[in-house]
């Protein structure tokens, strides 16, 4: 599986794991996941709701939880394993001009009495140091490049509509000049007009700043806004990893196959269709391939008894799916 | 206009008083003018962007909000003059799914006492036969076995299950008429797709007419037979749902359809369209038609100055625009 690395890549992650502790057992939320972002693309990560996005973000950035009950693999960030570094090291080298997050849900954890340039700026104040006045002045800047009005940054957060609110927390996630931006549905809060704007935004500075992206989000229409690679996840793990140009007219796991077949198309005409049963529990994950239960290709004595490693599908397409086996 | 509907507005205004400090200082007009029809067995999907006036419309046709003016037939009936006991029995036949399938279910009810609710508060059946309609009603929305689901608390429960509750729950009075506010919005696709399935199997069987509120084109496409786009208190097109969004009439239609993605790898490679600015306050609307700041057809000295009519533009095809001018109007 070493050759799905590019060796041009800014970010490789190699099968990590992070599990929590709960009453009821141990959450597999990521369990042994591996992908390479590139410099200047967009990895769009997309699975459905508890299929382990945000946890592989909060895992790159290692903002953990309390109960972590497992946290392990390889994250090799320019060169550099992540694993490695002690907290203050990672503070220094990886949430300064390394990898920034927008984080999901996050237009309502502005703080309501502190002025928006000020919490725009509060990544350099505290990460870097930098005197209030000269950040203030730098969070100005940010509110510009993301299509705000300076003066944004004088009002207070119940002053600004949801689209604006979401493009002040992007200010804030460039204003320490990151090489890698980890989108956590920045738009899902939004409307469709609002939405498509902040896409288009992100589409600009991605062409302006040759920003790379990771953009997570649960809907693949969306993630086609930007993604020049899409990731699947499932149950926790990788079901496939390929070319957006090659994912989207042809998946190669049946549960990407049926995720795009439930969405519905508005310039097609195609009846949308569900896919039968549910999603796996993280706790005691289903034995061999996790989508086996729901798959209509399910091959008996092999898919429900050893799990699919990821098969080449072909280029830099891989799914994990015993179908693919013989390739 | 289907002449059998079931529930029909005419110019229907809904305003809220905007107070502050102690006197009143104007009006939301939430809705403002709105004739919209929906008739028996149909869908009809309202579709606008977020504080358009969807809710409060859909809320007054349940009865639950008292309309500043204009008139709203239930089977024939106005709403508007009824007194509240009159209205709580012709609410028996109506029923409401709303979005938050967390917020809306009682968290220390069981699924069962969440359901059989309608009955009790409408004083129907004996509790002998309540439990034979919950446990019905559980089986109808898929919730098997029944027995099993009904003795569950709504924490216990995914999304899409809570969701089939909430449906049991609006359906087991047997409602002839049923408002669906965002009922999957927060959910998945795949369990969006199984949820509208359901509404759809409901509206065969029993033959229920829906109103489907929702800012999702695309699911609106699929699950709705009419569709009534909202724009600022006001209804700017109406039509069959295909034949709207495979070529809409209204400038705002297109607008939104032209803001919604298909998965499409080549989307990566251009912008969206957008019109500028934001949708208007519904203290001070523009003059004129609510859309003309943003309107890329707009006409000066006419949209801003007079309120567009809804013109016929087509069988069954309406929009209140003035580029369809030399066409006839109806409304
Ligand atoms: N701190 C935690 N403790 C216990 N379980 C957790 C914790 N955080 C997440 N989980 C669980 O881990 C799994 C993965 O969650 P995660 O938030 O990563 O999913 P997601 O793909 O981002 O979903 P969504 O689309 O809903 O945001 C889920 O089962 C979730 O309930
Ligand atoms: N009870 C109320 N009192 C005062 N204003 C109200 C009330 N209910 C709604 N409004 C206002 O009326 C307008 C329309 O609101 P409504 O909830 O009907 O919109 P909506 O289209 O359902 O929006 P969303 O998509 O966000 O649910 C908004 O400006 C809202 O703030
Ligand atoms: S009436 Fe005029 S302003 Fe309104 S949408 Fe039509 S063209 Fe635009
Ligand atoms: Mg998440
Ligand atoms: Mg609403």
């Amino acid at each position: 599986m070493d050759d799905i690395e590019p060796n041009d890549a800014l970010l490789s992650v190699k099968n990590l794991v992070l599990h929590f502790t709960t009453s009821r057992g141990i959450v597999r939320a990521v369990d042994g996941v591996s992908f390479s972002v590139r410099h200047g693309e967009t990895l769009a990560l997309v699975g459905e709701s508890g299929s382990g996005k945000s946890s592989t973000a909060l895992a790159i950035i290692r903002l953990l939880p309390r109960n972590v009950a497992a946290y392990r693999g390889s994250i090799i960030f320019e060169k550099m394993e992540l694993m490695n570094l002690d907290d203050e090291e990672f503070r220094k080298r990886v949430r300064v001009g390394g990898i920034s997050m927008v984080f999901q849900g996050a237009m309502n954890s502005f703080n309501p009495v502190l002025r928006v340039g000020f919490q725009v700026a509060e990544p350099l104040i505290v990460n870097l140091g930098v005197p209030r006045e000269e950040a203030y002045k730098k969070a100005e800047d940010a509110l510009e490049l993301v299509g705000l009005e300076r003066s944004v940054a004088q009002r207070y957060p119940f002053e600004l509509s949801g689209g604006m609110k979401q493009r002040a927390l992007i200010a804030m996630a460039l204003i320490t000049n990151p090489k890698l931006l980890i989108l956590d549905e920045p738009t899902s809060a939004l409307d469709v007009m609002t939405q498509a704007n902040v896409m288009n935004l992100l589409k600009k500075l991605k062409k302006e700043l040759g920003l790379t992206y990771i953009f997570i989000t649960h809907d693949l229409a969306l993630a086609s806004e930007l993604a020049d690679r899409v990731a699947v996840m499932y149950g926790g793990l990788m079901a496939e990893l390929g070319p957006s140009d090659e994912l989207y007219p042809k998946p190669r796991h049946p549960y990407t196959e049926l995720l795009i077949n439930s969405v519905p198309f508005l310039r097609q005409d195609k009846e949308p269709t569900f896919i039968r049963g549910s999603p796996p529990d993280p706790i005691e994950p289903p034995i061999g391939c996790r989508f086996h239960p729901r798959c209509p290709y399910v091959i008996k004595g092999k898919c429900d008894v050893s799990t699919p490693p990821m098969f080449k599908a072909d280029g830099e397409h891989w799914a994990a799916c015993w179908l693919l086996e013989e390739k | 206009m289907t002449t059998e509907s079931l529930v029909r507005t005419e110019e229907l205004r809904i305003y809220f008083p905007v107070r502050k400090f102690f006197g009143t200082v104007g009006e939301v007009k939430a809705v403002d003018g709105v004739n919209l029809s929906i008739g028996r067995k149909e869908t009809v999907a309202l579709v606008g962007e977020s504080g358009c006036g969807k809710t409060t419309l859909g809320r007054a046709l349940l009865g639950l909000v008292k309309p500043k003016s204009g008139k709203i037939f239930f089977d024939g009936t106005d709403l508007t003059i009824l007194s509240e006991r009159e209205l709580k029995l012709m609410r028996r036949r109506m029923g409401v799914v709303f979005q938050d399938p967390y917020a809306s279910l009682n968290p220390s009810f069981t699924v069962y006492r969440i359901v059989e609710e309608p009955l009790v508060v409408n004083k129907i059946g004996s509790k002998e036969e309540r439990r034979e309609m919950v446990l019905k009603a559980l089986e109808e929305v898929k919730l098997n076995p029944a027995e099993f689901f009904a003795s569950k608390y709504p924490h216990m429960l995914s999304g899409g299950q809570r969701q089939r509750v909430a449906i049991a729950r609006a359906i087991i009075t047997k409602p002839e008429f049923v408002v669906t506010d965002e009922p999957v919005s927060m959910l998945d696709a795949s369990i969006r797709v199984e949820i509208l399935l359901l509404f759809r199997e409901i509206q065969k069987k029993h033959g229920v007419s829906f109103l489907y509120i929702t800012h999702d084109l695309a699911t609106a496409k699929y699950f709705s037979d009419r569709i009534a786009i909202m724009y600022a208190g006001r209804i700017v097109e109406t039509g069959p749902t295909k034949a709207v969004l495979s070529e809409p009439l209204h400038p705002y239609t297109q607008a939104l359809i032209d803001a919604i993605p298909d998965p499409d790898p080549s989307n990566r490679f251009v912008m969206r369209k957008i019109p500028p600015g934001q949708p208007p306050s519904l203290v001070n609307p523009p003059k004129g038609c609510r859309f003309h700041p943003r309107c890329p057809f707009f006409m000066q000295g006419k949209c801003d100055v007079l309120e567009p009519p809804m013109y016929r533009v087509g069988v069954e095809r309406f929009s209140a625009c003035f580029l369809h001018e030399e066409k006839v109007t109806i409304k």
